[in-house]
Parts: C-alpha cells; structure tokens; sequence
C-alpha cells in the first residue's frame, strides 16, 4: 500500500518503510500523519 | 507615478524594486536590494500574474493603474502565495472584485488563511489544465515545493512565455533593466543568483529537477520570474546551473574555507592552508562565518567541491557562528562533497568532533583526513601538517588519489584503473554499471591494472 502526502505529492511506500508511525511527518514539507491517503 | 516596461506588445512588467529593506524574509541581506515582478497581460481579457511585497504596493496599484487604462481586471493568476508575491492580494480583491483569481486548492486555502477572504468565483486549476484569454493560452503546471506546495507556474503557448514563479530569480533591484541580456550577467549577477537559489529553493533540489524536467519539454522563448530579469535570450545558462544546483553538483573544482577565529589562531591556521592550496594551483575563497552572512557561505559551499571547516571550541562545544552556518547546511541539503575539518580549543578541543557529526547528517560528505587539531595556535612544526593537509586536498580536487592512497594501490595490484583520473577500483571484478566515483566515467573507461 502507497500513501500520497495531499500537500506536496511525497509517496510513502508501506512495502518499503513498513506501516506508517502515527506520529509520521512529511520528510519533504513537514506535515502530520492526517494529510496522507492511499494512493491510486 | 507609474513606473512599468514592456516584455512583449501585450504583456507589461508591473512590479518595482525594494531598496530601503536591508534583509530578505527576515534572513538574507540583500544590500543591492531585490525586485518583486507582477505582470499585466492585455488580451481580450486582461490577466494580472501574482502581486508584491507589501514594501511596494503603492508603486504597484499606481502601475497596474497605469497599465489597465480604464479596463477592468478579469483574472488574476496567483503562482505561489508567499507573502513577498501575495502580501497585496487581499487589497487587490478589494479594489477588483470584479477579477477571478485562478489558483489551485492549496493556494486557495492559503488566501484564507493571510488575507482572512474567500476569493468569490475563484477559477481552480490542477496540473495541465488550460485556460484561455483570447489571443493566447495558458497551460498550469504544478511545481509543488519549488519551494512551497501550492506553487504552479504556467505556459502561454502563444507566445512560448513561461511564468515561472520563484524559480530562475535572483536578489538585487533592477535597476532600469528588465532583460537578463541587459547585463552581463556572468559578471554582476551569477552570484546573486546562486545566493537566492541555494538559500530559498536549495533544500528541493530533487522537485527542481522534476520542473527542470517539465520545462525541458516546452518550447520557452521567455522566462517571466518573481524575481530579478526576465530572460528572453540564452535561457539555456541559467538552465545549465539550475541543473548543477538541483544535483548538487558542485560548479568549481576548487576549496572554500568557512571559518570562525575568535582570537587569530584558527584564521592563521585557514590562511596558511589558502596560501599553500593557491601555491598548488587550486581555486581557493574564504568566509570569516562570524563576519560574512551565511547565506554567501552557504552558496559556495554549493558552489565548490571540496570545503575546509575551520572553527573553535565555545562553551566546550562548537562556536555558533559556525554551527549555525553547518545547521544551515544540513536543512538545505548539501551533499556530495569532499570535506576537512581543523579545530581550535586551548585545553580540551571539541569543535571537530561536533563538526563531523553535523556533516554525517549530510548525505555523501567524504573527510579527506582526520581533524586538524591546533591549541590556541599552530605549534611549531604544525605548517608541515598544514602543507600535507593542502597536498591532499590539491589530489583530491584535480582528481587523483593521494600519494598514501597511490602507494597502497602500487601494493595491491589487483583491480582496475580508471584511464581518464586514474582512480583505482580494488576488486578482481569491474560491475558493468560501474561509475568512477572521482570523474564519473563509465565502467568501459576502467582498464585491469597490469
């Protein structure tokens, strides 16, 4: 499962990284866990 | 007064220059000033590209004034919603209720949130939507982080016009030019540019490739920035550097050496390594980090390939103007350098160690040799090291490998040499996909070692 950051488009790849933290922030523009959702 | 020029029949600079504030986002000193572009467009309907900084809005109303001539404003297309572009947007929309902004979602939110106003009928835009004003056509493309999310910049394919918010600007007021073949830019605005670049948009090197990679696929004859001249010739220059400073890549092979001295002794220890790297023939610039602004440090610490970080102990740790100039560093991403590091501390010197754990946080930062350690002042003796230190930089920076790595590999004979650097690859196999590490030639330009 793929995640899209709806600010800046940062892809988090769950296969790669694992499930996400809730306490994950963008590494690219900062913002929390709430702005990802699944990616088509 | 109005004070405008002309980029094409139809389309009118309408910013103004901002000479009187000393510092830029509350940061970086912009002692030759700084330009904030608007631009009119007088198709069928008018179209105004972004505002300015809250320091010029009166000379911008007058100019748009000026520029409409009785027209109404139909839309207003706002890039990037950084107050030095955005600041006079919510008393543009009272003055011209009549305009459409058109954004994207994200910068709609932001209206919101600076100007407290919801844009009425705002026109949204996504990536590779398209809009027409009559005689010419706009395309939107999205440039998320170059250097905010919501940033677009847009494509008139009628005249081949690229508005292309903040990238390709620059520090410094226009002072009666507009076009950067109005200058000779190489000469008085090069650096200027690298400044603004490695200090705002440096850390998204990665999403700059991404729009550099957009743009290669457009046919612009004109760039339109926030910032600094419109380019309307030989945009390929600019280009050329974007491309290095997006990778990384370092422009000069050559040594910069930020320093900090409080008492003389480390600055001695920096001139004497200057004065032998010189002798070696190599490109050398330093920066007193406590009496330069960073942000000139930072932008040649992006510019060269091999850097010297030369400071103090403080407080039993690192002296601040040095570690604010490596925090600095690390935050925009700079990577992909050779490194030296010489520390000072009278009775426990600890300012090397500090120093090498801020560059461990850099991505592919190489120490060419271990810290250079003086007490209050080079001892006696202490120049030869200085001397061999600047030889190894001096191999390093014109692509061989230093004398102590070149004996090592005269005793291990296996592997292959690189015929262009001759940079020794130690393995009984080559990888077809190999690099070389120093001149970044293929595998096919390694031969065996005889």
């Amino acid at each position: 499962m793929k995640y899209i950051c709806d600010l800046c488009g940062f892809v988090y790849d769950e296969a790669e990284q694992g499930p996400m933290p809730d306490d994950y922030v963008c590494p690219l523009c900062g913002v929390d866990k709430s702005h990802f959702e699944p990616a088509d | 007064m109005y004070c405008v020029r002309n980029v094409t029949d139809d389309l009118i600079w309408i910013g103004g220059n901002d000479r009187q504030h000393p510092i830029f986002e509350a940061a970086h000193p912009v002692p030759r000033g700084v330009s904030y572009n608007s631009y009119l467009l007088l198709d069928e309907k008018t179209v105004l590209f972004d505002t300015v900084d809250r320091a010029i809005q009166t000379q911008f109303f007058e100019n748009l004034d000026h520029a409409l001539d009785g027209r109404k404003l139909d839309y207003i297309f706002v890039h990037h919603m950084e107050p030095d572009h955005a600041a006079t947007l919510g008393d543009l929309m009272l003055r011209h209720p009549e305009a459409r902004v058109v954004c994207n979602g994200k910068a709609i939110n932001m209206i919101r949130q600076f100007h407290a106003a919801d844009p009425k009928n705002a026109i949204l835009v996504g990536d590779g939507d398209t809009l027409s004003t009559g005689r010419h056509n706009f395309t939107f493309v999205s440039a998320p982080m170059v250097h905010w999310p919501e940033v677009v910049v847009s494509y008139d394919s009628t005249d081949k016009i690229l508005f292309s918010a903040d990238a390709f600007g620059t520090f410094g007021a226009l002072n009666g030019i507009l076009f950067a073949d109005e200058v000779d830019w190489e000469r008085d605005w090069l650096d200027e540019y690298r400044r603004y670049y490695t200090n705002i948009v440096g850390k998204y090197g990665p999403q700059v490739s991404a729009l550099l990679g957009k743009a290669a696929g457009l046919d612009i004859q004109t760039v339109c920035p926030l910032h600094g001249p419109v380019w309307r010739k030989d945009f390929s220059k600019i280009v050329a550097r974007y491309a290095k400073w997006a990778a990384y890549e370092p422009e000069v092979q050559g040594v910069v050496i930020p320093f900090a001295s409080i008492y003389g002794g480390t600055e001695t220890a920096a001139n004497i390594l200057a004065c032998r790297l010189a002798e070696l023939g190599v490109p050398v610039q330093m920066h007193d980090v406590s009496v330069t602004h960073y942000s000139y440090a930072l932008a040649d610490c992006f510019k060269y390939s091999h850097i010297v970080f030369a400071a103090p102990t403080y407080n039993n740790g690192l002296f601040d103007p040095m570690e604010h100039l490596l925090r600095d560093l690390v935050h925009h991403n700079l990577q992909n350098r050779k490194a030296a590091l010489i520390q000072n501390g009278s009775w426990a010197p600890a300012s090397g160690k500090i120093m090498a754990g801020l560059l461990e946080q850099m991505k592919d930062i190489e120490l060419l040799a271990p810290v250079f350690t003086l007490k209050s002042t080079l001892s006696p003796g202490q120049e030869k090291e200085l001397e061999e230190l600047a030889q190894a930089i001096a191999a390093s920076v014109k692509g061989s490998a230093a004398p102590a790595a070149r004996e090592q590999a005269a005793k291990k004979p296996k592997g292959f040499v690189c015929k262009i650097c001759g940079f020794i690859y130690e393995s009984d196999t080559l990888p077809e996909d190999y690099i070389c590490p120093i001149c970044h030639r293929p595998a096919s330009d390694f031969a065996p070692l005889e």
